[in-house]
């Protein structure tokens, strides 16, 4: 089993001279769950546009299928499905002849087409709402379209740009169980975008963790959570002099299965650990007899939150990035529409 | 297979057009409200023998009916872009471009739409011009031949509104461009008022306006019957520019829309 995508040493510089991607080396096996993980801006979007032959690279080189992006471009654009970020669904017609239009554009012929129009509709549940126009159906009912329309011709590698952004909770999960019963049933393989922490974490077979264009870092979110700690243990001092504090938090360092601790927020440290349940009662021993007192702790698993943190030094903002940008998207759709 | 691209992007235009019930009136109602105005204010113009010899026929609507044609494609196709324009911004062009389909498709299949939403209104002011009382020297043929023309010109704006839709990526650039050629385009032409009317700089102006390419060889059939030594010379130059066009706008879209 070959890879299926190949990245190697992609680049993207825009014009004023802004490197979107920097960089990126990458492979994804046949049939495998990838995850582009990173903040607004990270050049995810950028990457896919330059995987599925809509961007010409900079600079480094990508092979679809064996296909180089550029050179082949007109071949690798059979073998992709492309789900945007931006909701591509045209609002002036109905779901079925979304698809319709899609079959066309893919030379399925019209008794197959008719078929997996069926199969997909009923797959994202779109089936009663078929004959309606996109423009009565909720943001949810259009990216599921969306997500329908790049599934229509079974492509060998789909990229999903941002599958469940802006969408809530529930319909976030149904999503999530299409993509792995597509894997499952279909063995396609998947390229999707994220800035979830949880959805990269339960979804993806493989990660990379992108940032200001780069890969920061590569890996199952088992390895990346292991890279950092399997578990985050957070305390904090309810007294003690600065110093007593400082010699606290140095011979918690030594703990040997503390990998590192940074400052919180307030009096509070963060320190990745592994075999949590151990390090507790070894915090208590370690600062015995210093003049401070521990007023809490608590120890959690770590999450992707805690790997993105621990490689770029920042957060990821999901709400204020996410959920903004995507209302944004919509509103702007709604008001150019009219 | 280019074809069927092509059918596909087509009956995706067609669709969205024939939503557009506003847009259908609009098109009804325009012509028809320029054609019954412009005949009654001008009716007085023609009572005049001077004026009546400069226009060629004693019927003023006789005389604009194809230069109202003319107007009507050229609008038509001078927004023809934005459909491109509105297919970026909310990332339909991307669907399109990241799919087999063949990037000639997206431009030539908008053009065919706006070539049969041009015919169809061009047919509508033929119709209108009828009840109206005008008479077409030609009959039946001419007015086929008239629809022909007005569609023709109607392409050759679609094509360079769609070339720049290639490149240009907001409306205003877009709307602005093409409203700089449309209204002096139209006014140094002969669909209006007749060349012989006109100061003689504008004349030769006039004598190579595209707009007037179209309007001499169709007012020729409507008013005067099939001069071809009046209707060859604007007809070829008209067939050269849709060729011209359509393969620039081809090439726009072909090279990569990056
Ligand atoms: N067409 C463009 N011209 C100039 N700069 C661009 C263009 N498209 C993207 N950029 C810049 O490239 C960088 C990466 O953008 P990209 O869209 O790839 O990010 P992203 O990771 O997909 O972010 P998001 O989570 O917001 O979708 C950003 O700084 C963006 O401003
Ligand atoms: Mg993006």
């Amino acid at each position: 089993m070959g890879a299926i995508i190949e990245a190697q040493e992609l680049v993207k510089v825009f014009p004023g001279g802004i490197r979107a991607v920097d960089g990126v080396s990458f492979q994804v096996e046949e049939g495998e769950i990838f995850g582009f993980l990173g903040p607004n801006g990270a050049g995810k979007s950028t990457t896919i546009a330059m995987l599925t032959t809509l961007r010409r690279p900079t600079g480094g080189t990508a092979r679809i299928a064996g296909l180089d992006v550029v050179r082949d471009a007109d071949k690798v654009r059979r073998v992709i499905g492309n789900v945007s970020q931006d909701l591509a669904v045209d609002d002036d017609l109905t779901g079925y002849e979304n698809l319709k239009l899609q079959a066309g554009f893919y030379r399925l012929p019209r008794r197959e087409a008719e078929e997996r129009i069926e199969e997909v509709l009923a797959m994202v549940g779109l089936t009663e709402r078929a004959r309606d126009l996109v423009e009565t159906y909720s943001g949810g009912m259009r990216k599921r379209l969306d997500i329908a329309c790049g599934l229509l011709h079974r492509p060998r590698v789909l990229f999903l740009d941002e599958p469940t952004l802006g969408l809530d909770i529930q319909t976030r999960r149904e999503i999530w169980d299409y993509i792995r019963r597509l894997r499952e049933e279909v063995g396609m393989t998947i390229f999707l975008t994220t800035h979830y922490m949880e959805e990269a974490d339960s979804l993806c077979d493989r990660i990379a963790i992108i940032d200001r264009g780069k890969i920061v870092a590569i890996g199952t979110p088992e390895e990346l959570k292991g890279r950092v700690g399997q578990e985050v243990l957070e305390f904090e001092f309810s007294s003690g002099t600065d110093e007593a504090v400082a010699a606290a938090v140095a011979r918690i360092k030594n703990i040997p299965n503390v990998r590192e601790v940074r400052r919180g927020s307030g009096n509070g440290y963060v320190a990745t650990v592994v075999q949590g349940a151990q390090v507790v009662p070894a915090l208590f021993e370690a600062i015995a007899g210093l003049e401070v007192k521990v007023g809490s702790v608590s120890l959690k698993r770590a999450t992707l939150d805690d790997v993105f943190l621990y490689y770029t030094g920042r957060k990821i903002r999901e709400e204020e990035g996410g959920e903004g940008a995507m209302r944004t998207r919509m509103i702007m759709r709604r008001v150019r529409g009219r | 297979m280019i074809l069927r691209d092509i059918y596909w992007v087509f009956w995706r235009e067609l669709k969205k057009l024939l939503r557009q019930r506003l847009h259908i009136l609009m098109a009804v109602v325009q012509p028809a409200v320029w054609l019954a105005l412009m005949g009654n204010a001008m009716s007085g113009l023609t009572a005049n023998p001077v004026a009546a010899r400069m226009l060629g026929t004693g019927n003023y609507l006789e005389f604009m009916t194809p230069g109202v044609m003319v107007m009507t494609s050229l609008f038509g196709g001078v927004y023809g872009g934005a459909s491109v324009l509105w297919d970026r911004r909310l990332g339909f062009l991307n669907k399109m471009l990241t799919s087999p389909l063949h990037r000639a498709a997206i431009p030539l299949g908008k053009l065919l739409a706006l070539l049969v939403q041009s015919l169809f209104q061009v047919l509508l002011i033929a119709i209108i011009a009828l009840l109206l009382g005008v008479h077409f020297a030609t009959g039946l043929p001419g007015i086929v031949f008239l629809l022909l023309l007005a569609g023709l010109f109607g392409m050759i704006m679609g094509g360079i509104s769609l070339a720049l839709a290639a490149r240009i990526k907001s409306h205003e650039t877009l709307f602005a461009i093409m409203n700089f050629f449309t209204m002096p385009l139209m006014f140094t032409s002969n669909a209006l008022y007749p060349t012989r009317a006109m100061p003689s700089w504008l004349q030769k102006i006039a004598a190579y306006n595209p707009l007037s390419f179209a309007v001499t060889p169709m007012r020729t059939v409507a008013t005067r019957g099939w001069v071809w030594g009046d209707i060859l010379p604007g007809l070829a130059a008209l067939l050269v520019m849709v060729v011209l066009v359509v393969a620039l706008a081809v090439h726009q879209f072909s090279r990569s829309v990056d």
